[in-house]
């Protein structure tokens, strides 16, 4: 009952400041207090972001960028929960691959694209290439933070039932390290999401990020604005996705502090 | 990239034990020295033919001369400029709202969902639209380093605040400190671990938004030095400035670590004395 | 409130050897539960503290014994009843009484050294020079055989003695009213003995008023001129017993005493079959 209360008055109070902060850029550009070109009024963008969503325009740039996202993600993640439960498991593989990982990891991504763009060209592989090494890094270091802070004697409960080395992986080390998979998991969609958008920015070859430059550089003011929104909105549904997943998967596990 | 070293999540309690192990790396040291070999020999031998794929010792040499000739250094002096001043601002209103609303829940309840709102656009999105409203100059970029390093500062400075031990407050008040004082010499400093957590975690971010801008509306600094490279086809500049910033992201967090360490000294000691006599 | 006056009456009152009487006038208190309802916590309480007295409140654990404690001190306001000292409503904490917590590991503040954690409780009341601050607290720590470690940090000490740095800090702050919950129950048996006898020291020498919550029935009588027994949450008084003990009060002898003894059993008893010995109660 008051949990739900509380929820509701977050929602409306929640709601106030952005509304109030558009109704005052409304005002303000209608009234010429700031410029209306280079500062459209709120519902003008609107109108734009709406037959951009009409005539189905938004569609082929948001596929592409959730689409390259999506891979790069996977890929990313999926090596790295690998590597990361075999550094966990195994001290000789840590050990061979502990420095490598030291050294690249503070590397920031994005100044590996003029790099990637030299060999890999301005297309799907260069994005989907810097998207999965974004990603890589955090899944990777709380994979391997998960692993180590599974319960031994869960391990050696294991072993004296006898499962051999895969259940002991699959039903053991995954699961108990799962939170911590999850969350670095989450930090990695976002930096993926800021990476396929930088990406298309430089490489200038479809995509969201594309868009949104093209509408700037050809002066499309109200254009460039939605497709702000677009992003937004993608960058929304996917925190909401995430979290939804995030707490089927791992219902065990104490909900993140708030 | 530096936010990585944080901890499952950017709000959780920071961790003081070291994930390093001291033992032998022999093998993995081994390992990347057999893969920069392999980088030297390819280029050397031919095996990977392009005039993109300069030898390591020569981008390494190329890095140096273009330091020694001074050619680098305002180039990496206005990145860091700018980072300081974006870091700066961000991590000032950051603070401040951390406090203000883990502090008082009218403010809460008004400018939490705003922030999770914001939170997911990613960032170097917001550059081009504000393109018309601050122009290419610097405002856009500190604006753009600023807004992604709030963020963390302010989430994690919220859970500092509201994590505050109830008996901290309780003392504060049966010694009948005032307010201001009581934050300043109570409050604070009980939120400080997580407060530093989300400055470090943020310190990562801005550096890497920092290049992130330069590269889109750059006339300076080292993204745009990396851009440059890319397009004028001199691959060993750009290894060497990827190198290099990679080295600078090093250190700031190297950096970053030392300085926290020393600055909440107290609560690494207080934790493991404290666990070693329960 | 002026903090510089408060200060001044502090040391005024100290000088007139502690005159004011605490009094607890039909205090209640209940939270809002978890489905909306109320929960009581303390039924209806009233307490006559005269000054200069040692008093104990027993009951048995969950009643509300920090709730009223916390009450008392201002740290909490009533659901009903009023708190006053002297003439004054006690309506927020006031300057002449200070609570001594339960965990000395969380109320001593880990990022200061010990002095300055001394210092903290009356530095912001007292304008005390940096010279002056630094004799007081040098005194307080004295006074609890810790003026060796005052450059140290809490975590850095045992637990016993960050005990006696929150007693010489609660001290320090020159309280009339000395209101401490549970403050030796999580410390080894041996080390609370040693407690003991310090803060009845303590207590002759600067003849504070004493309030002290616990629900240990030895601690209470061997330190208390009276023992208040609460019973079963809702917390009500169920029985105030003089302990006329004499003093001073010895660690060994007075606990081995025909008459201690005899007061043992008695508050034991009413704890066990009426307070709210329900287990035993059943058994028997």
């Amino acid at each position: 009952m008051r949990a739900l209360r509380e929820r509701g008055l977050l929602i409306v109070s929640g709601c106030a400041i952005p509304l109030t902060l558009l109704l005052a850029l409304e005002v303000a550009a209608r009234s010429g207090a700031v410029n209306p070109i280079f500062l459209p009024p709120p519902s003008a963008i609107l109108a734009t972001f709406w037959s951009i969503v009409a005539s189905g325009g938004f569609a082929a740039p948001l596929a592409q960028t959730v689409l390259f996202l999506f891979v790069g993600y996977g890929i990313g993640c999926a090596t790295a929960i690998v590597l990361g439960i075999l550094m966990g498991s195994s001290r000789p593989i840590f050990n061979l691959l502990e420095p490598l990982i030291e050294l690249l990891r503070p590397l920031p991504k994005p100044a590996l694209l003029p790099a990637l763009i030299l060999f890999l060209g301005l297309g799907a592989r260069m994005e989907i290439t810097i998207v999965a090494l974004g990603c890589f890094f955090p899944v990777l270091i709380n994979t391997l933070q998960g692993v180590r802070a599974v319960d031994p004697t869960m391990i050696n409960t294991a072993r004296t039932f006898g499962h051999g080395r895969v259940a002991i992986w699959r039903r053991i080390l995954l699961p108990a390290s799962a939170p911590y998979i999850l969350a670095g998991m989450r930090i990695s969609l976002g930096l993926g999401l800021i990476l396929v958008v930088t990406a298309e920015m430089i490489s200038g070859n479809g995509g969201l990020g594309d868009a949104i430059l093209a509408a700037q550089r050809t002066f499309l003011v109200k254009e460039s604005y939605a497709w702000l929104v677009v992003l937004a909105l993608l960058g929304l549904a996917l925190t909401w996705f995430f979290s939804m997943v995030e707490r089927r998967l791992a219902f065990w596990s104490a909900p993140p502090v708030q | 990239m530096t936010q990585l070293t944080a901890d499952a999540s950017a709000r959780s309690v920071p961790r003081f034990r070291s994930y390093r192990l001291r033992d032998s790396r022999a093998s993995g040291v081994a390992l990347v020295l057999v893969l920069l070999g392999l980088w030297e020999a390819s280029a050397r031998l031919g095996i990977v033919q392009s005039s993109n794929w300069p030898p390591f010792s020569t981008v390494m040499t190329t890095l140096f001369a273009s330091i020694a000739d001074g050619e680098l250094l305002p180039v990496v002096l206005s990145t860091l400029w700018r980072l300081a001043r974006g870091y700066a601002i961000g991590c000032a209103l950051g603070i401040g709202a951390g406090f203000l609303i883990g502090l008082y829940r009218p403010v809460r309840l008004a400018l939490l969902p705003t922030i999770d709102l914001l939170r997911p656009i990613p960032i170097p999105a917001i550059i081009p639209p504000l393109i018309f409203l601050m122009g290419l100059g610097d405002t856009l970029r500190l604006f753009a380093i600023a807004f992604a390093t709030f963020f963390p500062v302010a989430l994690n400075t919220i859970a500092g605040v509201q994590a505050v031990e109830p008996v901290y407050h309780q003392v504060a008040r049966t010694f009948g400190v005032p307010r201001a004082a009581a934050l300043r010499r109570v409050v604070f400093p009980a939120a400080l671990p997580f407060i530093l957590a989300g400055l470090r975690t943020s310190l990562g971010i801005a550096f890497v938004v920092t290049v992130i801008a330069e590269m889109i509306v750059g006339q300076e600094g080292i993204g745009y030095y990396l851009i440059t490279m890319e397009f004028a086809m001199r691959a060993a500049e750009m290894y060497g400035g990827i190198i290099l910033v990679t080295c600078i992201a090093y250190l700031l967090n190297r950096g970053f670590l030392a300085w926290e360490a020393r600055a909440i000294r107290w609560a690494r000691l207080a934790e493991t004395m404290q666990g070693d006599r329960a | 409130m002026s903090i510089a006056t408060d200060a001044r009456s502090a040391i005024a009152a100290r000088a007139a050897v502690s005159g004011s009487r605490l009094t607890v006038d039909g205090i209640g208190k209940s939270f809002q539960g978890p489905g909306g309802s109320a929960v009581e916590a303390i039924g209806t309480v009233s307490l006559d503290v005269a000054p200069g007295e040692f008093l104990a409140i027993v009951g048995p654990s969950g009643c509300g014994k920090s709730t009223l404690l916390q009450v008392i001190a201002g740290l909490m306001l009533p659901s009903t009843g009023r708190v006053r000292l002297g003439e004054r409503d006690v309506t927020g904490e006031p300057a002449h009484m200070v609570y001594l917590f339960q965990q000395y590991s969380k109320s001593l503040l880990p990022w200061m050294t010990v002095a300055n954690n001394v210092m903290f409780a009356f530095r912001h009341r007292m304008k005390l020079s940096q010279a002056a601050s630094l004799a007081r607290c040098r005194d307080y720590l004295a006074m609890v055989g810790l003026a060796d470690v005052a450059a140290h940090y809490p975590w850095q000490l045992s637990g016993g003695m960050q005990q006696r740095v929150a007693i010489a800090r609660a001290l320090a702050a020159e309280p009339q009213v000395l209101l401490m919950d549970e403050p030796f129950s999580s410390v080894d048996a041996l080390t609370r003995l040693d407690l003991h006898s310090l803060i009845l020291d303590l207590w002759t020498q600067k003849r504070f008023t004493a309030v002290l919550v616990t629900h240990d029935v030895d601690e209470a009588i061997f330190l208390a001129d009276r023992v208040a027994v609460l019973t079963q949450r809702p917390a009500t008084i169920s029985e105030v017993i003089e302990t006329r003990l004499p003093r001073p009060r010895h660690s060994i002898e007075t606990r081995e005493s025909p008459a201690f003894l005899a007061l043992r059993h008695r508050l034991l008893d009413y704890l066990l079959t009426r307070g709210g010995g329900r287990s035993h109660a059943r058994s028997a």
